[in-house]
Parts: C-alpha cells; sequence; structure tokens
C-alpha cells in the first residue's frame, strides 16, 4: 500500500501517518512543528515559514493527492540527514501524484496551484518521488550557509 | 453600525464597510470555509459593497485563505464594489508578493483608520473620472 516503506531511515525525528481530514492536518502541523522547535531547525522568525509549508504539503495531500478521501491516510516524516546536514521532510500520499515540476506559478484568476510555489520559495530544494508519492523538502539549519541543502 | 463573526466584525464608515479579522488569527486551511462565507454573506448583504478588510492582527494566512479573498473580490466586483486590503505585517505581505497577488489586490500599508480615508477618496476620483468621460461621450 505504501510504496514507500523503505524510506524509513535513522535520525528521523518525526513520523506520523493522519486520515485525510483538516483536523488531522491542524493536529500534525503543531505536532511537528513542536519537534522542529525543540530540535532547533526552526528559530522564531523562520517560524511562519516553516508552518506555511506544512500546511501547504499536508493539505495538497490530503486534497489533491488523497482527494480528501477517509479510507486514505497521508504520512509524514521528517529526518535530520547526516550527509547534508539538512532537514528533509517527507508527505507522501496514496493518490496518483503529480509532478512538481509541471506545477508554475498560476496566473492571479487561477484557484488553485499556489501552495506548491509558496513551498518552493520557502524551503532550500524541493522535489517530488514519483515512486513514492511523496513530495519532499529540504530546509537548512537557521544560519547554516545558504545553498547547503540545495538551490 | 456593526456586525459581528467569529472571525470577523464589520463597521460602516461611510461608503465603506471594514472588515477587522480578530485578534491573533490564524487564517488557514482549517478555518477557511468559514472565513470565506462570513465575508460572502457580508458582500450578500449589500449592493456595490466596497470592504476593506483590516489583516493588522493577522499572524497567520495560507494559501487557502489567498484562493477565497480572489472569490470574494471578484464577488464584491460582480455587485458594482471592491474588495481592498491593509495593515499587514511583512510575513503575510510576503505571502502575497510571492504568488503576485500584490498586483492584483489593492493592498494599503496603512491601518484601517487611515486606508478608509485612501479608499473613500479613490472612490471618489474614479466616480468623477466617470462624470467627464459622460461628459466628454455626450459630446
Amino acid at each position: 500500500l505504501w510504496p514507500g516503506e523503505t524510506f524509513g531511515v535513522s535520525n528521523v525525528i518525526f513520523c506520523k501517518e493522519i486520515p485525510s481530514t483538516m483536523d488531522a492536518v491542524g493536529d500534525t502541523i503543531a505536532s511537528a512543528l513542536d519537534v522542529l522547535r525543540k530540535k532547533d531547525w526552526i528559530a522564531e522568525a523562520g517560524e511562519f515559514n516553516a508552518r506555511l509549508c506544512l500546511e501547504e504539503a499536508l493539505v495538497n495531500a490530503v486534497t489533491h493527492g488523497n482527494k480528501s478521501n477517509a479510507d486514505l491516510t497521508v504520512r509524514i516524516e521528517m529526518e535530520e540527514e547526516a550527509e547534508s546536514g539538512c532537514c528533509v521532510i517527507r508527505v507522501q500520499d496514496q493518490g496518483n501524484g503529480f509532478r512538481a515540476d509541471d506545477v508554475t506559478l498560476p496566473d492571479c484568476d487561477q484557484a488553485d496551484g499556489r501552495g506548491i510555489c509558496l513551498i518552493r520559495y520557502f524551503m532550500d530544494d524541493v522535489t517530488y518521488d514519483p515512486a513514492t508519492h511523496s513530495l519532499v523538502m529540504k530546509m537548512r539549519r537557521p544560519g547554516m550557509e545558504e545553498g547547503a541543502c540545495g538551490h | 453600525v456593526g456586525t459581528e463573526s467569529a472571525i470577523l466584525t464589520f463597521e460602516e464608515v461611510g461608503a465603506i464597510t471594514i472588515g477587522r479579522i480578530q485578534s491573533a488569527s490564524v487564517l488557514d486551511a482549517m478555518n477557511v470555509d468559514q472565513f470565506g462565507k462570513d465575508l460572502q454573506d457580508q458582500v450578500a448583504k449589500t449592493d456595490d459593497i466596497n470592504l476593506l478588510l483590516d489583516f493588522r492582527e493577522v499572524e497567520y494566512l495560507s494559501s487557502a485563505v489567498l484562493t477565497e479573498l480572489i472569490r470574494v473580490h471578484k464577488s464584491c466586483e460582480d455587485r458594482g464594489g471592491s474588495l481592498r486590503l491593509c495593515a499587514m505585517n511583512a510575513d503575510i505581505h510576503k505571502v502575497f508578493e510571492i504568488t503576485n497577488l500584490d498586483r492584483y489586490f489593492t493592498i494599503y500599508s496603512d491601518r484601517a483608520e487611515e486606508a478608509v480615508k485612501k479608499f473613500a477618496r479613490s472612490l471618489t476620483v474614479e466616480a468623477d473620472e466617470r462624470a467627464w468621460s459622460n461628459i466628454n461621450k455626450s459630446e
């Protein structure tokens, strides 16, 4: 059911599988932010950006990936990547997936599509892994050199 | 004259309705439906409504809310009015910039008390321009 079962790795600081509901999304954002704060991945000034990216990724997975189907779940995993020193956040749905590269900044009149654009702006690196239906975001620790996690 | 909802309070100042978003508000996908409904209900009450939305107390906003604001803006225009925004903090304004919506909406950096005066002045100017245009056409 989960093509990416193998992505379980060491240095995981947060892992949760949630139903495709907005209530679950809200609770998960709060828990994930709490962990990022405690592990010094976000400074007070950067909390807005992290919260926004978590929400956009989870809401996309629930509404676009799983089409809000209550029988499908979304999984989020956050890992401190030893190699790069970055925090990797994977959000995996059970839907048909999409190509992050196909999502361009929409015109002002378009109702959907801005979430991924905001993630791209605020995160240091964003990719989509079609094999695991996972949006993979990387962020650097406050004070780390720009470019350490991509871009 | 004022009305109130869980997320917003509304106050009429001359020809303009100020919608004040409640203190320390979080505008996200979890409460966007209620936010949109409160705004649309207010828009439906008044023909040619000119709505100024005060973001002074807003601490967080996600893209779901942007979509809702565009819908409300269109509803206002359909009824012969407009929606304008004011008093955003830097984080909130950045979200509008990244998504190019700072060019779609009229956004005043001022607090609502000053923004409402600018809004009113611009309505007067627009009305004068329309009047002159009609005179020119008739000549």
